[in-house]
Formats: structure tokens, sequence, C-alpha cells
């Protein structure tokens, strides 16, 4: 009887662990975003989020007008790819436009006009959503209530692969989230490490002028952070909708504020950094729901963020800023 | 100095004469009470913000505690019971201890960290007051809450002109504080740590205790106009009354008004609310006057329009005067640092 | 320098075009709900419902016509009702005389906020959503409760749904004659999902069933997997979630089901639309979730509840939801009070209000008790098949519900 009660304990242990990294990954997607526009242009991207949730409202157009879910086996797969990538330009698109509307026109007036504008391209992108979710497709419920959350059909099938009568759950679904982030995330370093774009973007990062002065066109490496930025964007917003299975115009301001805490968690700038912030708020959360209560899940995570901060100021993975004398 | 005083000036005026020209439209009154109570708290973020650069996303949670300090001090279900007068300024003790309390392991963050960190904040304040039932009475707000006595003089709730006359009056009470703080001692240390924070060092100014003034100070204020907003409405309202949504609104006061200036921050509180309180409302009924009953078609009903109007002034207003709608003087910045505070982050050089 | 001057005289005109007032002969209702954000969805079924009742009877009273405007008291930057902005319609409808009924409000905590200055103005106010006992019910709430919302002294607040306590209880027996032995116990942490779990917890406990864990969720959450796999590790075979499809019903059924829970789930009126059912996905509700609601379904109205519903289908080309059938119920009752009062003011409405008595309503016939509630006690249960709420069955108080007996309905064709 002890015996079998510890291996539910464990059976509970690892439950928590893969939601909590499956969870944490999904947010490690949209940080991203956030740190990669932070290093350039130091703005926090408020309509982020609001970008990443538009993705979500465009993938479930584009299967409910090319009928994705009635597709069977092997087709499924695809029509997930086809989903990806149309987000993905999708996302790529508009967070470029965004920055050439919204961002570029203000980015020699200083940071905090750059904020405010941000916060006023979030409102619109919720308005957006609001909108689209009215849309007289089937797939929204013919848009009559276009407030409301959108069901997201389960293209990717939530099957136990260890066996139907094990207590721990381990499904397609997780695999997927893996499937997805760890390939980009491995792209995405290449790209910022090894290719000429990367090297611009990070020598625009270090220090704009000077990357002006040595021939960079800044304003083109800018939007190249912005279209990958909303490409990652677009990913996360159709492996969230394939996780979770639901969608709403509203979705965008927790998972911009769980990236946003990623992003700085991690150090901000910093991409390993974004990635590790986004995992731990992502255990953290799991772990707190599982074995603490779940009024308190957000005083924990913000809790430990500020504990983290007050011993690493510059959180988990940034460099210590250096003052110039 | 005189033009940098009259902005201020002819805000208090027309204030003061706005009552004279209108009857007693419940609308009018309604969106200036809230238009001051929001200055109030924009005040207290512009000395945390825009005096002495430290970004701050949290500011709603000190709007909450001085809400929540008033109400508990006040509410004849508490035994407290101290007045309305007494509850007003122990709030803003109240607020400005939770402002030390957070500020003292926090302030030597720098920039986003920082503004992370207050983000977090709002977010523990939220569940603390939703979950501790037992002291905020949870999700159910506490109410009622006790009106203002002047000398045996008792406002009534519905008296709203005399509600406007006293808010605007605490409104002035707290600009002649802030302006004077501002040009004080220490008002020149926050601007000297805000614009350089080494050299300010150098020259004396410890930053961490300038700072740490400047945010008990701001969440003290904020935390007064939290306790004027809960005492307006006789309620705390539920805690979602003062989410992240609250402190961004703080912060674009402060933003579009004009970092930095006090005569902004009301400006830019009269704006913001206003667009809320009169403009938005005014459009939907407007557009809502021809409605048929269609209610299907989401584009139909101007209420589903108005994130969208928000955004698009934001952007507008940021795009027209990037600097805010009534920038600091120049001079403020004392040397050839460009207009316009900007708020501390790690310089560019330490960032891979 | 010359952008304040310009600024506030922008303001005056709006100002000036606020002030033009109503016309003679007009009489005024107007709905305070929440209409930016996440529950229009619900509010517009409401806003239907009124509209539907106000075309009846052809817009007119006696000569009168009868205005109707429909308020927000949500803002952009809540997303959700705001206090500044309930108190200010509350406001504005008591400077205007012209209005002689207020409805709403949706959220309890927003009724707060308006029903002491509208009371001390003597302006009725019915709400179609409001749940919270306290509001009404003395003992129920804090110890000042109601009586701080009635500064005048006389009622002037009534609602057409029945409060937490009934139904909190109502969903608790029907877990508990399902044969379930455990339950876990979830809610919204809001005014009005908190309320009806904590009675449906007490209900719980008092009828035997073991409580096995009660927990307040996170509305914002992305997902509630790990909170989900609680509930399934706790062995319980059946579950409450006290929330509305805005605070995420719909996430949390299905994220139960995916975590494999395969109990009983109960959820209350807040989630009696179909919204809830398009957020959870069907198959997630099939056969074992199911939901209470304070009166009977459409499909299930007979009498007046029955032209209802016929109505409503040929005014909106849908079926009526749980909501609109109590806007329309609020907007009808008030219709009625403004006919049978000898004087169109607010006063003459409020007194006739009051005195509503077997009222043949849409959700049965029924009267408002001293303290404005309604003493419709019929309640339903109703589970979801092939992506519709289907009826269960019947319970609550039956000796109130006149109109909704059996399919015939002598009683209603005598009374016309």
């Amino acid at each position: 009887m002890k015996k079998r009660l510890d291996s539910m304990e464990l059976d509970f242990f690892l439950q928590q662990l893969i939601t909590g990294l499956s969870n944490g990954m999904i947010i490690a997607l949209i940080a991203i975003g956030y740190t990669m526009v932070y290093g350039i242009i130091e703005l926090i991207n408020f309509a982020h989020g609001d970008l990443f949730m538009l993705g979500s409202f465009l993938a479930l157009t584009v299967l409910g007008v090319l009928g994705i879910d009635a597709w069977t086996g092997g087709g499924t797969w695809l029509g997930v790819l086809l989903l990806l990538l149309s987000s993905a330009a999708f996302c790529a698109g508009l967070n470029w436009s965004i920055e050439r509307i919204a961002y570029r026109p203000l980015r020699a007036s200083g940071k905090l006009s750059l904020l405010v504008s941000a916060i006023g391209a979030s409102f619109i992108l919720v308005n957006l959503g609001l909108f689209w979710g009215g849309l007289p497709l089937d797939v929204f419920a013919g848009g009559v209530a276009a407030a409301a959350p959108k069901d997201f059909p389960p293209l990717v099938p939530n099957t136990n692969l260890l066996g139907e009568d094990s207590l721990v759950q381990l499904t397609p679904k997780d695999l997927l989230v893996l499937g997805v982030t760890l390939p980009t995330m491995l792209a995405l370093t290449w790209i910022v490490t090894r290719t000429r774009l990367g090297k611009a973007m990070r020598a625009t990062a270090q220090n704009p002028v000077a990357a002006r002065l040595m021939g960079i066109d800044t304003d083109r490496v800018i939007g190249a952070t912005f279209l990958i930025g909303g490409a990652l964007g677009g990913f996360a917003s159709v492996i969230y909708a394939l996780y979770n299975n639901t969608i709403s115009f509203q979705m965008g301001y927790r998972a911009g504020m769980d990236a946003f805490t990623a992003a700085v968690l991690g150090g901000i700038g910093s991409m390993p950094g974004a990635v590790a912030g986004a995992l731990v708020i992502g255990l953290v959360r799991a772990m707190s729901d599982g074995y603490l209560e779940t009024r308190w899940t957000n005083t924990i995570v913000f809790g430990i963020l500020v504990l983290i901060l007050i011993f690493r100021p510059s959180g988990l993975l940034g460099s210590r800023a250096k003052e110039k004398v | 100095m005189a033009a940098r005083l009259n902005p201020i000036l002819a805000f208090f005026a027309i204030a003061a004469a706005l009552p004279l020209f209108f009857g007693a439209s419940g609308l009018f009154y309604d969106a200036f009470q809230s238009i001051f109570v929001f200055a109030l708290v924009g005040l207290g973020l512009n000395i945390i913000t825009g005096f002495t650069g430290m970004l701050n996303l949290g500011m709603a949670a000190f709007m909450a505690i001085g809400a929540y300090a008033f109400a508990i001090l006040t509410c004849d279900i508490y035994p407290f019971q101290v007045g309305f007068w007494w509850g007003l300024l122990l709030a803003g003790a109240v607020g400005a201890v939770a402002g030390f309390l957070l500020g003292a392991p926090t302030l030597g963050l720098s920039g986003d960290y920082l503004a992370i960190v207050t983000m977090g904040f709002g977010e523990i304040t939220l569940d603390v007051l939703k979950n501790l039932e037992a002291i905020t009475k949870g999700t159910q707000g506490i109410n009622p809450l006790p009106r203002p006595t002047i000398g045996g003089w008792t406002i009534e709730l519905q008296d709203e002109r005399s509600w406007y006359y006293l808010l605007l009056v605490l409104l002035g009470v707290a600009v002649l504080f802030v302006r004077r703080l501002e040009r004080s001692r220490t008002g020149r240390a926050w601007l000297s740590i805000r614009e350089d924070a080494l050299a300010s060092q150098c020259m004396g100014i410890p930053p961490k205790r300038t700072r740490m003034i400047a945010f008990a100070t701001g969440s003290a204020v904020a935390a007064f106009g939290g306790a004027l907003f809960a005492a307006l409405l006789s309620s705390t309202g539920e805690p979602n009354s003062y989410d992240f949504q609250v402190s961004i609104l703080a912060l674009c006061i402060i933003i579009v008004g004009g970092m930095g200036s006090v005569a902004g921050t009301l400006v830019g509180a009269a704006v913001m609310v206003g667009m809320n309180a009169i403009v938005l409302v005014k459009i939907a009924d407007w557009f809502g006057a021809g409605d048929s009953g269609s209610s299907s078609n989401v584009l139909a009903s101007p209420n589903n329009w108005k994130y969208l109007i928000f955004g698009l002034a934001l952007i507008l207003v940021m795009r027209l005067k990037p600097e805010g709608l009534v920038p600091p003087r120049l001079e403020s910045t004392a040397t050839g640092v460009p207009p316009g505070p900007t708020v501390s982050v790690p310089p560019a050089g330490g960032r891979a | 320098m010359n952008t304040l001057p310009t600024i506030v005289a922008a303001w005056l005109s709006l100002v000036i075009a606020a002030a033009s007032s109503a016309q003679n002969g007009t009489i005024k209702i107007v709905s305070s709900l929440p209409r930016t954000g996440s529950a229009n969805a619900q509010t517009g079924t409401i806003v239907n419902g009124i509209k539907m009742a106000i075309a009846e009877v052809g817009g007119k009273i006696d000569g009168y016509e009868i205005a109707y405007e429909d308020w927000d008291d949500a803002s952009p930057q809540r997303g959700n009702w705001d206090p500044t902005v309930e108190a200010q319609n509350a406001n504005k409808a008591v400077t205007d005389s012209s209005i002689v009924g207020y409805i709403g409000t949706f959220n309890s905590g927003a009724a707060k906020i308006s029903m002491p200055e509208l009371n001390r103005a003597g302006l009725v106010m019915i709400s179609p959503a409001n749940t919270y006992s306290g509001l009404t019910k003395p003992g129920l709430g804090e110890a000042n409760e109601p009586a701080i919302y009635r500064p005048s002294g006389k009622i002037s607040y009534f609602r057409v749904v029945p409060t937490d306590d009934l139904q909190g209880a109502v969903a608790a027996e029907f877990v508990a004659a399902s044969g379930a032995k455990r339950v876990f116990v979830l809610h919204d942490r809001e005014l009005y999902g908190k309320g009806i779990a904590e009675v449906f917890e007490r209900r719980a406990k008092e009828l035997g069933l073991q409580v096995s864990g009660m927990e307040g969720i996170d509305t914002k959450a992305a997902n509630y997997k790990s909170l989900a796999q609680k509930v399934k590790f706790s062995k319980s075979d059946a579950a409450f979630f006290g929330g509305t499809t805005q605070t995420n019903a719909g996430q949390v059924a299905k994220d139960l089901r995916s975590a494999g829970f395969l109990g009983t789930l109960v959820v209350p009126d807040g989630c009696c639309e179909e919204a809830f059912i398009q957020a959870a996905g069907a198959n997630n509700l099939e056969g074992n979730t199911f939901v209470t609601f304070g009166g009977l379904p459409p499909a299930e109205l007979t009498g007046r509840g029955a032209q209802f519903r016929d109505g409503y289908r040929k005014m909106f080309d849908a079926d009526p939801e749980a909501y609109a059938v109590y806007g329309y119920e609020c907007a009808r009752v008030l219709l009625d009070a403004i006919r049978r009062a000898a004087s169109k003011d607010r006063a003459g409405v409020l007194q006739a209000v009051a005195q509503t008595k077997d009222f043949d309503g849409a959700l049965g016939r029924w009267s408002f008790d001293a303290n404005g509630d309604t003493t419709n006690r019929v309640m339903s249960i109703n589970a979801v098949k092939d992506g519709k709420f289907v009826f269960v069955k019947r319970v609550g108080d039956a000796a109130a519900g006149g109109a909704a007996k059996g399919p015939e309905t002598p009683s209603d064709a005598a009374a016309r």
C-alpha cells in the first residue's frame, strides 16, 4: 500500500513536470520575440502578446476555410505545418508593419513615447481580434458571439503515449510543443551567431550609431528583427492553440505578461535567458498549482521573480551591465 | 518661470470656473472627479518615473493599498473607524510604508528589471486582496465608506458639486506639495539622479536613498489618490479595479501629458480619463442612436470600437507630440541633454 | 502652449452636446451592462431580450413613447465592468428625470456601487443577472447588508434571477443524487463564482459528500492542466466549477476532460449559453457535464415562455439564450409596471414594480417578495448532448411556478 502511494506521488510529480515544461516552452517562443526587440531598440513591445493572439485567429480561420480538421492521418500533420507557416508569415508581416507605422517614426523621440505607441498598438490589435471573432465562419460559431472564447479543433490528438491506463499523460501535443520549439531555437541561435544578419543585429543592439557608421543599414536590421520576432510569435500562436484548444481575443494579455516576465527573469536581451526564464515560470506555475494553492500561483511566480532579481540583478543569464565611466 | 507655472494655473482656473457654466449634469461632474483622482495617481507616478526616472508598472497596487487602507480604517464593519480625514492621511502613510518596503530591496535594480518587479508587485497585491478575505472581504469590496465632514457639514455622496471642489482643492494641495518638492534639494537630487546617476553620486547625492524617498513619496501620493477613488465610490470596488490596466493608464497619463511635468500630468489625466469618460461615451451614444437590434454583427455596436479608438488616439498623440502635450521645460535638464527625461537603462555597451 | 485651451474647448463642446435632454411624452428606460470586452457576448443577448420586450408593446404605453438606451458600464482599459463607469451611469440616470427604470447590472459588484445611488433617487433598478445573496437578503452577506444599499429605507432594487444560495444548493443536491462520493470544488474567485461555490461546498458537506478540495483559479491563465491533474489524482468522482464562460469555464471543462477526469462536472447558470459549449468544445461536455439554470430552458417553456422563445427566433433568427430570457423578463416586468403605474414617474413606477404579483413571465408565474427577490424557484438541470443543451430535470420549489407545469397549459389559456 505504501509503495503504491509512493508511485502515485511520483506519477503526479512527473505529470506536473511535463505540463510545466510544455507550458514553459510555449512561453519561451513568445518571450524570444520580446527579448529580441528589446535587445535591439530597448522597447518593451506591449503589442507582442496581442500579435500572438491574432496569429491564432489566423490559424483558426485558415483551418476553417481549408477544412483542415476534416483531413485524416498524415494530412493532419501536413495541416499543422500549413498553419505554422501561414501564421508565422502573417505575424511576421504584421509585426514588421507595426514597426514601420507605429515605432519607426518615434524611435528618435525616446523610449517612453515608443512604449505608449506600443500600448496603443496593443489596444488596436485587441480590437481587431474582437472583430475577427465576429466573422461568420463555422469555426467561429457563425460569429454570433464575437467576444466569446473560440474552440480550436484538436488537430493533434490527446492520446496517451504511455498507454491509456497510465496515470501520467504524455501526449502528441507535448511532443508537438517540443518538436516546434527546439528546432526553432536552434535555427535562431544559428541565425544570430553565424549569419551576416545576426552579426548586424548584434552590432545594432550594441551601438546603433556605430553600426550605422560601419555601413549597416540599421533600419533594415531592425525590420528584420521584427520579422523574425513576429514569425516566432506566429509559431507560438499555433502551438498554443493546438495545445490549449481555445483561443480568445483577450489571451494576448496574459501570454504577453508571462513572456515579458520570462524575458526579464532570464536577463533581458539574452535569448537563452528568455528560454530559461520561460521554463522556470512554466515549472513554478505547474508545481504551485499542483502542490500549493492555485489562487496563490501568481504571487509565488512573482515572488520568486523578485527574489531572483534581488540576488541576480540582471536576471538568470543576463550579463551584468557595466557602468560606463 | 511664468511660462512654466501658467499651464498649472490655467488648469485650476478653468477647472474652478467650469461648474459655473454648467448645470447639474452628472456626466460632467463624474468625468472630472475621475480625472482629478487619476491626476493624483499620475502625480505620484510622475515623481517616481518622471522626476527620478524609475519605470514603474505597478502604480495600481499603491492606489489599491490606499483605497483598502482607507476602507479598512473607516468602514463601520471594522473596529477602527477613524473618520474621513484621518483615513485619508493614514492611507497616504500606509502607501509610503508600502513603497518603502517594496523599494528597500529592489531599488538597486536598473531600468526594466525594476519595472517588472513593480509589475509583479501589482499582481501580488491583487492576489493578496482577493485571497485574504478575512481582512479585505475578497472580491466583495468594502462598502460603505464615510463621507467627508467639514466643521459639522457633511458632503453627501450625491452632492456632486461639493465633491468636485473638494477633489479640486485636494488636487491643488498635492500639486503645490509636488511642485515645492520638485524645486527643493530633494527634488533637484531626483532630477540629477535621473539624468546621470553616476555623476550625481560623485557630487555627493546618495542614489539609493534619493530613489527611496522618491519611491515612497510617489507611492504615498498615489495611495492618497486611491483613497479618494474609493471614497468617491463609497466602496473599494473589487480588487480587479486596480489591475495592470490601471497601471498602464497611469503610465499613459504621464507620458501623454509630458514626462516629468506636473502640468503635463494634469493635462494627461484630463485627456486620457476624459477620453474614456466623455469622448467614448459620446461616440457610443451618437452611433448607437440608430441601432436597430442586429447585435449579431460585431461591427454594428459602437462599443466594439472603443479599443480601436483608444489605441489610435495613443499612437496619434505620440506621433504628433512625442514629448507629450505639455513637455517639461528644457532648462530643467541643465546641460546639452535632449529634452524629455530618459528612464535609466543599462548602458548600451553592457548587453550581448 | 495653446494645447490646453484647445483641449478644454473641444471638451466643452462635447459637454454641451451632452446636455440635450429628453422630450415630453417620452419615458426612458436604460440598461447598464458591460458592453466592452468579454462579457459582451452575454450582455448582447440581454439587450436583445430588452429590445424584444419593448417591440412587443410597440414601443408605446398609454400614448407614452418608450425610449431605451443601452449603456456600457465597462471601459476599454479594464475590458470588463469599471466601477467608475458604473457610478457614472448611476449618476447620469439619476440626473435625467425622464428615466424611470434602470435595468442592470450584470455583475453583482457593480450593483453594489449603483444601488445606493439609485435608491436615494427612488429610481427602480431591476437586475437580469446579479445573484450575490447579500444584495437583498439579510443575514447572508455582511452584517450591514442589505441595509447599506437602501439609504432611503425603501426597497428599489429587484431581480428576476434566483440567488446563489438557491442555485448552489440545487447543484450540490444534484451531485449527491447522482451517486458521487467525492467532489472537487473550483471557483473563479469572483463575487458570483466564489459565492455559489461556497454554498455548493456547504450543502455538499451537509449531504455527506466528501469535498476533496476547494480551489480558486486564475481566470486569465492559458490553461488549467496542472490543476486538472490535481483533480484527477484526488480520485474525485464529481467536480463543480463556480464561474462563467467569461471567467474561463470552457477551458476548465476542457482541461479536466483532457487530463482524463471522467466524473460528473456541474457548472452554474453563468455557463448556460452556447458560448460555453463553443469554448469548451462540444465533445468535452458530452454526456457528463451539467448546467444549472434559474428557470426552464427555452424548449421546455410553455405559455408566455413559449411565446418568448418563438418571438425571439423570429426577431433575431437565433435560439434565445439563458441571459436573453432574464433580460426580456426584466424589461417586461418594468413595462408592465409602467402600464399599471398611476403616475408615469419614478415613484409611480417604483411602486408598481414592488407590487408585481403573479406575473405571467417567461420564467413562470412569479412575484417579487419583500426583499425584492423573485419568488420563482423553478430551476432546471441541463446536460449537453450533440453540442446543444438538453433538459434533464426540473428542480427547486415548484409552488410558485405556475406557467411551466407541463405540456398543457389550461390555466394560462384561462388567465388570458
